[in-house]
C-alpha cells in the first residue's frame, strides 16, 4: 500500500527552447516501511525524485506510483520534511503539528490528543505555545517531523532534514531519527549528500551519479547492519567507528568520487 | 494540486488585459456618453485628448501646458536638488559619526510627522507665489527620504569592509572616502527614487495653493472654470511626467546594482 | 562606548531643549521678523486661544476631530476594497491580467492631483475630501497587499500542499498571514497618504478641520496660529501612526521583536 515504484523515469527541464535532462531512467522501488536514503553529488537530482513521490514535480517520462497508484499531486499520504524546515511562522509549534489534522477535519479534542502524544515524543514539552523564530534549528526540525508524522502517514519523505544544523545537532537528530523510525516504521525516501548519515538510517542506499542523474548503484546496508549488530550500540560514534559501517562508507565514497573520472556513462547498478 | 496558483495561458492573460483596460476606457466613455452627467464634468476620453492637444499650442491661464511643465519641473528640481545636495551628505555623516546623529535625529524625528503639505501656510507667507513657495514644500516633502536612506547607507555597512580596509592600513579619510560612500551608494540611490517621488507629489500639492504659474495652477484654474477636460488633462501631464522620473532612477539603480552584482 | 545607551536620551533632550532656546533667542531678538514667525510666548498664545475660545469657527480639538474623522473613513473605505483586490491580484494572474491596466494608468497620477477634480465632481464639501483620502489610501494597499503574495515563500505553500490542505483553510491560515507584513506596511503608506490628502484638501478649501486652520492663520498672516496649526497636524498624525504600529504588534505576535 505504500510501495514506491520508479517506472523508466526520466525528468528533463526545458529551458530557451532546449531540453536538459535532470533524471535518465530511473528504475527503484522502495519496499513498504523500507528506509531508503539516495546519496549523490549536487545537481544530480535526487531532490527531484523526491518531489516527484511528493506530487511537487512530474516525470516527463515514465511513471511514479505510490501504493499502486500514480502520483498526481500532494498529499498528506506522503509527508514532506523540508530541509528549510516550512514552519508556518505565524502558527505555534502546537498549532504547526496540528495543521494537517486540522486540514483532515480532525475535531479538536482529538487534535489536542495527538498533539500531546507528539509534543512528548519529540521531546517538545513547554514549547506547545511557542513560535518558530523561537526555537533553535534543531528544534524547528523536530517541530517539523512531528507536523508530517501527526497525519500518519504512510509515506515519509525527507529532504536534506538535517543539512541546515549543525554537526551535533546533527547527530542528535539522526540518533532520534533512528529511533523514531524503528518504533513507528513506515516507508521512508530520504536525500542526503552526507554519506554517514545515509549509512547509519538506511536499509539500502542508492548512490547516483551526477547531471544528468542516474542509479550508479544500490547498496544493501541493512543486511550488514543486521549481521554486524549496530543496532545493538547505543551512541551513533559508536555505530560510526564499527569496521563495517567504514568500510561501506568508503565504498560509497569512492563510488561518488570515480565519477569525476567517467563521462557520466555508468550503468544502472544491481544489489551489492 | 487544490491550492496552487492557476496557470493561464498567455494567451488568456493578453486577453484580459485587454479587456482591464478596454473596461476602464468603455466605462468612461459610457457614463460621459449617457447625459446623465453634464459634459462639464466628466468629458469622454476624446474630448479630453482634444483638449490636451489644444492646450499644447494654446496658453491657459497664462501659459501652454508645455510652459506650465517645465515651469512645474524648473520648481521640482531645485526643491529635490537642494534636498539631495543637504539630505544625503549629512545623512551620510549622521551615520559615520555617532555624535551627529544623537544630536540631529531628535530633531529629525520631532518634525518627521508634520506632513509636507503643512507647510505650504509659510511658503505662502514668506516667498508670495514666487519659486520660493513651492520649492520649500518640495524640499520638505523630498527631504526625509534622502537623509534617512544615506543615513541607512552609511550606517548600515557591513562591518566586515570597514575591518578589511582598516587590518589593509587605510586611514580614516581613506575607509570613508573608498569603502563606506561606495558601500552606501545603493541606498543613496533608493533614497534618491523615493526622494523624487514624494518631492513631485509635494509640488503638485504645493502649485494647487500657491503658485501663479505650473501645472498645479493650470489644475486649479481648470477647477475654478468647472472644466473637468483641463483638468484631466493637467493629471495626464503630472502621471506622464512623474512616471518618466520614476522610471529614469530605477534604470538607473538597476544599473548600479548591475555593477555590483545585487 | 557603554553609556552610550544611557547617553542617547540625554543629548535627545539636549538638543530639543537647545533647538528651542536657540528659537526663543531668536525671536526675542529680532533675528527672525515677528511677521515670519512666532515666538514662543505667541506660540502658548495662539494654542490657548484656539483651545478654549476657538478660531476659524471651532475649537481646536472639534477642527482635529474633523480631519480625523474623514481620514479614519476614507481610509477604512480604501482599505477595506484595496487590500482583498491586492491580495486577489497577487494570488490569480487572472485577476492580474483584468486589474492591472488600468491600475498601471492611474497610479502615476499623485493623490494629490484628485483634488481639483474631486472638487469640480463633488464640491467643496467632505465627499470630496473622502474621495481624494480614499484615492490615495487605495493605491498602497494595493500594491503591498499584491507584494505580499507575491513574496510568500514557495516552501511553506508546498508545505501546505503536502499536509493536504483545501482552499478556504489555505486562504485563512496561509496566504493572509503569510501576507500581513505586508499588508501593514501598505496600511501604514496608506495612512500617510490619507493624512496629507487630507491637510491638503483642506487646505484648498473646507469649512472645518486642521488644514482649514492653517489656511486661515496663513490668511490672516498669523504666524503663531499656523504653527499650532502645523503642530496638531504632527500630533494627529504621530497619534494615528502610533496606534497602527500598535495594531500591527497586536495583529502578529509571531514577529521577534
Amino acid at each position: 500500500m505504500s510501495e514506491i515504484v520508479f517506472a523508466n523515469v526520466s525528468r528533463a527541464f526545458r529551458r530557451d527552447g532546449r531540453d536538459f535532462p535532470a533524471l535518465e531512467s530511473i528504475d527503484l522501488t522502495v519496499g513498504e516501511r523500507e528506509f531508503v536514503a539516495i546519496v549523490g553529488p549536487s545537481g544530480c537530482g535526487k531532490t527531484t525524485c523526491l518531489r516527484m513521490v511528493a506530487g511537487l514535480e512530474f516525470p516527463t517520462s515514465g511513471e511514479v506510483t505510490v501504493g499502486g497508484a500514480a502520483v498526481r499531486g500532494p498529499g498528506p499520504e506522503r509527508a514532506v520534511v523540508f530541509q528549510q524546515f516550512a514552519l508556518f511562522p505565524w502558527k505555534s509549534v502546537a498549532e504547526n503539528i496540528e495543521f494537517g489534522l486540522k486540514a483532515k477535519g480532525v475535531e479538536a479534542a482529538a487534535r489536542r490528543a495527538t498533539i500531546a502524544g507528539f509534543v512528548e515524543l519529540m521531546g517538545l514539552q513547554g514549547y506547545e505555545s511557542a513560535f518558530p523564530h523561537q526555537l533553535s534549528g534543531g528544534m524547528q526540525q523536530r517541530v517539523a517531523i512531528a507536523r508530517a508524522y501527526a497525519l500518519d502517514p504512510a509515506v515519509l519523505l525527507m529532504d536534506e532534514p538535517f543539512g541546515a544544523l549543525d554537526a551535533q545537532t546533527r547527530s542528535v537528530m539522526q540518533e532520534e531519527l533512528v529511533k523514531l523510525a524503528r518504533r513507528n516504521p513506515r516507508t521512508v525516501l530520504f536525500i542526503t549528500h552526507a554519506v554517514e548519515e545515509a549509512v547509519y538510517l538506511a536499509d539500502r542506499v542508492v548512490v547516483m551519479t551526477r547531471r544528468p542523474g542516474r542509479i550508479r548503484e544500490i547498496i544493501d546496508v541493512g543486511r550488514v547492519r543486521r549481521e554486524e549488530g549496530w543496532d545493538r550500540l547505543e551512541r551513533i560514534e559508536e555505530v560510526m567507528d564499527q569496521p563495517s559501517f567504514v568500510h561501506l562508507r568508503t565504498h560509497i565514497w569512492k563510488s561518488l568520487r570515480e565519477q569525476q573520472q567517467t563521462n557520466g556513462q555508468s550503468n544502472q547498478g544491481g544489489e551489492q | 494540486m487544490a491550492v496552487s496558483r492557476t496557470k493561464a495561458s498567455r494567451a488568456q492573460l493578453f486577453a484580459l488585459s485587454a479587456a482591464g483596460f478596454a473596461s476602464l476606457f468603455a466605462l468612461w466613455s459610457a457614463v460621459a456618453a449617457s447625459g446623465w452627467v453634464a459634459p462639464q464634468f466628466l468629458p469622454p476620453p476624446w474630448a479630453v485628448a482634444e483638449r490636451f492637444a489644444f492646450l499644447l499650442s494654446h496658453p491657459f491661464a497664462g501659459y501652454t501646458i508645455e510652459q506650465h511643465l517645465v515651469s512645474s519641473i524648473g520648481r521640482f528640481l531645485m526643491g529635490f536638488g537642494l534636498a539631495a545636495a543637504i539630505g544625503v551628505p549629512l545623512g551620510l555623516a549622521m551615520g559615520w559619526f555617532r555624535w551627529l546623529d544623537e544630536v540631529v535625529s531628535p530633531l529629525f524625528e520631532a518634525v518627521r510627522f508634520v506632513a509636507p503639505i503643512a507647510w505650504v501656510p509659510f511658503a505662502a507667507l514668506w516667498f508670495g507665489t514666487g519659486i520660493g513657495g513651492p520649492t520649500l514644500v518640495i524640499f520638505m516633502g523630498a527631504f526625509p527620504p534622502a537623509l534617512v536612506n544615506s543615513y541607512r547607507g552609511a550606517r548600515f555597512v557591513e562591518p566586515r569592509l570597514i575591518e578589511a580596509a582598516q587590518t589593509l592600513g587605510a586611514g580614516s579619510w581613506r575607509v570613508i572616502a573608498q569603502v563606506l560612500l561606495p558601500a552606501s551608494v545603493p541606498s543613496i540611490v533608493a533614497g534618491l527614487r523615493i526622494s523624487a517621488g514624494l518631492g513631485w507629489q509635494s509640488l503638485v500639492g504645493a502649485e494647487l495653493i500657491v503658485a501663479s504659474s505650473g501645472i498645479g495652477y493650470l489644475m486649479v484654474k481648470g477647477q475654478s472654470n468647472m472644466s473637468s477636460a483641463i483638468v484631466m488633462s493637467g493629471m495626464i501631464a503630472i502621471g506622464i511626467v512623474g512616471f518618466a522620473i520614476d522610471i529614469a532612477l530605477r534604470r538607473v539603480e538597476a544599473a548600479i546594482h548591475a555593477r555590483r552584482g545585487l | 562606548m557603554m553609556q552610550a545607551s544611557a547617553r542617547r536620551p540625554a543629548v535627545a533632550l539636549a538638543s530639543i531643549g537647545g533647538a528651542l532656546a536657540l528659537w526663543w533667542l531668536f525671536t526675542a531678538t529680532g533675528v527672525i521678523p515677528a511677521m515670519r514667525f512666532a515666538s514662543p510666548r505667541e506660540f502658548a498664545d495662539a494654542f490657548e486661544q484656539i483651545s478654549s475660545q476657538g478660531y476659524a469657527d471651532a475649537k481646536l480639538w472639534q477642527h482635529a476631530l474633523q480631519s480625523c474623522e474623514l481620514v479614519a473613513m476614507g481610509f477604512a473605505v480604501a482599505v477595506a476594497v484595496g487590500v482583498p483586490l491586492g491580495l486577489a491580484m497577487g494570488w490569480s494572474p487572472r485577476a492580474e491580467a483584468f486589474f492591472n491596466p488600468p491600475f498601471l494608468l492611474l497610479r502615476p497620477i499623485p493623490p494629490l492631483a484628485w483634488i481639483p477634480l474631486a472638487i469640480v465632481w463633488l464640491g467643496l464639501g467632505d465627499a470630496a475630501k473622502v474621495m481624494v483620502i480614499f484615492v490615495a489610501a487605495f493605491v498602497p494597499s494595493v500594491i503591498n497587499s499584491y507584494t505580499g503574495v507575491r513574496s510568500i515563500e514557495p516552501h511553506l505553500v508546498e508545505a501546505a500542499e503536502t499536509l493536504g490542505i483545501r482552499r478556504g483553510m489555505f486562504l485563512r491560515e496561509v496566504l493572509v498571514p503569510a501576507a500581513l507584513p505586508h499588508i501593514f506596511s501598505g496600511l501604514r503608506l496608506s495612512l500617510q497618504a490619507a493624512w496629507t490628502t487630507l491637510v491638503a484638501g483642506e487646505l484648498v478649501g473646507a469649512l472645518r478641520g486642521l488644514g482649514q486652520v492653517l489656511s486661515a492663520a496663513a490668511q490672516d498672516i498669523y504666524p503663531a496660529m499656523i504653527l499650532v496649526g502645523m503642530v496638531a497636524v504632527g500630533v494627529c498624525g504621530g497619534a494615528m501612526t502610533l496606534a497602527l504600529a500598535a495594531a500591527e504588534r497586536r495583529a502578529m505576535p509571531w514577529r521577534a521583536a
